[in-house]
């Protein structure tokens, strides 16, 4: 398919990445590199979701758009 | 590859259009084409839903954009999507505007969609059409992600208010312009409706009352036929799940 470089080196203290091994020994996660990139992702991932700040009101405006269409 | 949502697009409209339709008729002559007939409820939330979870309704348990009063949001659909399990086997992905919650689901991208995730007005459906359309180009422009997932939801807003009138294939050449501006961004596209429309009256099941609580007389209603156009998809979408079993057996995950 591709042949474009798809991942970086980043460092991370020695210690650090001990104790992630033993924080992922005996779940599904096969290296602490796709463990970090996981929880990176979510870190990520939950950022966009804030910035949304999705409030109360605008609960209430997407209610009202649904009611136009009867989907409520 | 990359997988175009059309909320509500029909065939219905399409092919009898097709001469104001250049892209579509272009794309149509060089690509496998067919129908999609659900045997689930033609219904946006849990048809989405069912397509990148690979749950059937009964198993997702997701029905409805509302449940109990609450306007269910990715917390309440108790399910892995295919852009969880990609990220956790490290295959990079985004998806943006998928309507099975509103406002609609975005992932690994951030996008503020006009009316709310709802639009209803012209400028809010154009807004979303250009916005879109815009996303997708500098998303695949400058960090391509293997799979990219994103959906239009104009097409089914119009068929819902509109249905019958010249102004729906108005957005049916929106839409078929901006298919033209990202349809060769990928090797392997995939386009896909979740319901197709029809007449009000002539739906083989109503999903919707004929004049809505404030007002509104809906003309058109969801149907079972929905659209594929597959460029280079190595497998086919018989029902709503086909798609996230697909995807799980082509990037060869669990
Ligand atoms: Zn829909």
């Amino acid at each position: 398919m591709k042949n474009e470089k798809r991942y970086t080196t980043i460092s991370i203290p020695v210690q650090l990445n001990e104790k992630l091994k033993e924080k992922i020994s005996g779940t599904g996660f096969h290296s602490v590199s796709s463990y970090v990139i996981y929880v990176l992702r979510q870190l990520v991932s939950s950022s966009y979701e804030e910035k949304k700040g999705f409030t109360k009101e605008d609960e209430k405006r997407v209610r009202d758009r649904l009611k136009n269409l009867d989907y409520l | 590859m990359f997988i175009i949502g059309l909320d509500g697009a029909t065939w219905d409209i399409i092919k009898p259009n097709i001469d104001k339709l250049p892209t579509f008729k272009k794309i149509l002559s060089q690509h496998d084409n067919y129908t999609i007939s659900l045997q689930q409820k033609p219904w946006s939330a849990s048809v989405w839903c069912s397509m990148f979870s690979g749950k059937l309704p009964e198993e997702h348990n997701h029905l409805d954009f509302v449940k109990d009063g609450e306007v269910q949001t990715r917390n309440d659909v108790k399910v892995d999507f295919i852009w969880d399990i990609l990220s956790r086997n490290n295959i990079s992905v985004k998806a943006l505007n998928i309507p099975f919650i509103v406002p609609p689901y975005n992932y690994n991208i951030y996008f503020n969609p006009p009316g709310y995730g709802v639009p209803l007005t012209q400028e809010e459906l154009n807004t979303e059409i250009t916005e879109i359309t815009n996303k997708i180009v500098s998303v695949t422009g400058d960090s391509k992600p293997e799979l990219f997932i994103a959906v239009y939801t104009a097409l089914d807003k119009m068929s819902h208010l509109h249905w019958g009138g010249e102004s729906l294939i108005d957005y049916y050449i929106k839409i078929d312009k901006a298919v033209n501006k990202i349809f060769e961004l990928d090797e392997k596209v995939l386009i896909l409706s979740d319901h197709g429309f029809t007449d009000y009256d002539k739906a083989p099941v109503q999903t919707l009352p004929k004049i809505t609580s404030t007002g509104n007389e809906l003309k058109g209603d969801h149907h079972p036929d929905a659209i594929a156009i597959a460029k280079n998809i190595p497998f086919k979408v018989n029902q709503p799940i086909d798609v996230f079993n697909g995807l799980i057996s082509y990037f060869n995950v669990k």
